[in-house]
C-alpha cells in the first residue's frame, strides 16, 4: 500500500470527530448550510455536503443547534445557531481536545509520565 | 424550478418517512439553490452545467435521505452479523442433511429408482437451504432496522460461548463426513445393483442370491455406522464404549465381506463366467486376496485408532 493512501486513511479517521465541535464553535454566529461548507473548507475541515447537512439536522434534533428561516434575502435560507446546550457540549469537547493535545505532546517529547 | 432539481428533491423525499417530508423539502431546495448559484458564477452563467455539477456533488439522493433519517445502509450490520452467521451455519448444517436424507429414505420406501431418489433428496436439501437462508436473513434484516438495539442484545457474548479447542482425540469433521459418505455409497451400491456389461447384455454385478440376506445385513450395518458417526461427532470425544462399538461395526462389515469374497459368493455367477471367458479367471483369487487384505487392514487401523484416541484422552 502506498504511503499517501495510508496517510489519507489515517487522516480521515483522525478528523472524523472534529466536524461536530467545529460546527458548534463556528455557529456561535448564525450560518446556513452552503456557506458553512465553504467556511469549514477554508479552515481546513473538509466535509461533504451530503454529510454536513444531515449532521446539522441531527444536532438540531438533539437540541445542540437551533434554526430559523431567514426570509429577508432573495431566497429563504435556514440559519443554524449553537444553543446553550450546544455551548456546553462544545466546551466539554474542547476540554477533551486540549487533554488529548497535551497527552500527544507529552508522548511526542518522550516523557509519557 | 428545473426538472433535474425537482427530480432530485423527489428522489430524496420519497426515501424519507412522509411526516418528515414537508419539513425537509424547503431545506433541500434551499441547499441546492445555493449550490447552483455559487456554481453559476464559476460556469460563466451556464445554469444547466451548474445545476448538474451541484447535484453531482450532493450525490445519490437515497444516500442523502439515509443520512437524514439515520437509516442503516447495510442489510445486517456488525452488531448482528456474527449472531446471524452462527445461527445460519447451525441451521444449515443440521437441517439440510436431515431433510436430504429423510427425502431419500421416503423415496426408497416408496420404491423409487436410485437416480430420481438421489435427485429428489438433493433438490429437497437445496430448497430447504434456500428457504432457511432467506427467512433467517429477512428476520435479521428486520431486527437490524427496527431493532431491539436499546433493549440489549439477547445473544450477548460471554466466555462460556468459547468453542472448545479441537483435541486430537476427537472425531474430525473430515473423518465424520468421509465415514457417512462411505456408508451412503455402500447402501447405494447395494440398492442400485451396478450392472455389468457382459457379452450380449447386462447382468447384475453382485450375486443376486445375497440381496435379501447379506444385502440387508450390510445396509443395516451402514445405517448403524451413520448413526454412530453422528453420535461420536456430537459427543466430541472418544470413550471406551464408543471405541468398542466402532471396532464391532468395523468387524460386522469386514468379516462377512471378506468371507463372501473369499468363498466366491460375492459376485454374480454371470460375472464370474464372463471373467473366466475373457481368460482373466486366474486373476480372481489374487485380486480377492489383495482386496481382503486392504479391507481388513483399513478396518483394523480404524478400530485401533479408536482405542488409541481413547487412551490418549483417558489414560485411566
Amino acid at each position: 500500500m502506498d504511503f499517501d493512501d495510508i496517510l489519507s486513511g489515517a487522516r480521515q479517521e483522525l478528523r472524523r470527530g472534529t466536524i461536530v465541535p467545529a460546527c458548534l464553535l463556528l455557529l456561535r454566529r448564525p450560518g446556513y448550510g452552503y456557506a458553512l461548507i465553504d467556511e469549514l473548507d477554508q479552515l481546513g475541515f473538509t466535509v461533504d455536503a451530503n454529510t454536513l447537512y444531515p449532521l446539522l439536522r441531527r444536532l438540531e434534533g438533539q437540541g445542540m443547534l437551533v434554526s430559523e428561516w431567514n426570509t429577508e434575502e432573495s431566497r429563504p435560507r435556514k440559519f443554524y445557531r449553537t444553543s446553550p446546550d450546544g455551548e456546553r457540549l462544545a466546551a466539554e469537547l474542547l476540554a477533551d481536545w486540549r487533554r488529548i493535545d497535551a497527552s500527544i505532546h507529552r508522548l511526542d517529547v518522550g516523557d509519557p509520565r | 424550478m428545473s426538472t433535474l432539481t425537482s427530480r432530485y428533491v423527489w428522489g430524496v423525499l420519497r426515501a424519507v418517512p412522509e411526516r418528515q417530508r414537508a419539513d425537509l423539502e424547503p431545506e433541500i431546495r434551499a441547499l441546492i439553490a445555493d449550490a447552483v448559484e455559487a456554481r453559476t458564477a464559476a460556469a460563466q452563467g451556464d445554469d444547466a452545467a451548474a445545476e448538474r455539477a451541484a447535484l453531482t456533488e450532493l450525490g445519490d439522493p437515497e444516500l442523502l435521505a439515509a443520512r437524514y433519517t439515520e437509516r442503516s445502509l447495510h442489510l445486517i450490520g456488525p452488531g448482528y452479523y456474527l449472531d446471524y452467521r452462527r445461527l445460519l451455519t447451525l441451521l444449515l448444517t443440521i437441517v439440510v442433511p436431515i431433510v436430504t436424507l429423510a427425502t431419500m429414505v421416503a423415496g426408497f420406501v416408496a420404491g423409487m429408482g436410485v437416480a430420481p431418489l438421489v435427485l429428489n433428496g438433493v433438490f429437497a436439501g437445496l430448497s430447504i437451504g434456500i428457504q432457511l437462508a432467506f427467512w433467517v436473513t429477512l428476520v435479521f434484516a428486520l431486527v437490524e432496522r427496527n431493532g431491539a438495539r436499546r433493549a440489549g442484545r439477547p445473544m450477548a457474548w460471554t466466555p462460556d460461548r468459547l468453542p472448545s479447542v479441537p483435541s486430537p482425540s476427537r472425531l474430525g469433521t473430515g473423518e465424520a463426513v468421509a465415514s457417512v459418505v462411505g456408508s451412503v455409497i455402500v447402501i447405494g451400491v447395494i440398492l442400485w445393483q451396478p450392472p455389468f456389461y457382459a457379452d450380449g447384455g447386462t447382468v447384475p454385478f453382485f450375486n443376486p442370491a445375497l440381496t435379501t440376506t447379506w444385502g440387508a445385513w450390510f445396509i443395516g450395518v451402514a445405517v448403524l455406522q451413520i448413526a454412530f458417526t453422528v453420535l461420536v461427532y456430537a459427543a466430541r470425544r472418544w470413550t471406551w464404549p464408543i471405541a468398542t462399538v466402532n471396532a464391532a461395526l468395523g468387524a460386522a462389515f469386514a468379516i462377512p465381506a471378506v468371507w463372501l469374497l473369499q468363498t466366491g459368493q460375492l459376485l454374480s455367477p454371470e460375472v464370474r463366467a464372463e471373467i473366466e471367458r475373457v481368460g482373466a479367471g486366474a486373476a480372481l483369487v489374487p485380486t480377492a486376496a489383495v482386496i481382503s487384505v486392504v479391507v481388513i487392514g483399513a478396518v483394523a487401523w480404524d478400530a485401533l485408532g479408536g482405542f488409541r484416541r481413547t487412551r490418549r484422552r483417558d489414560p485411566g
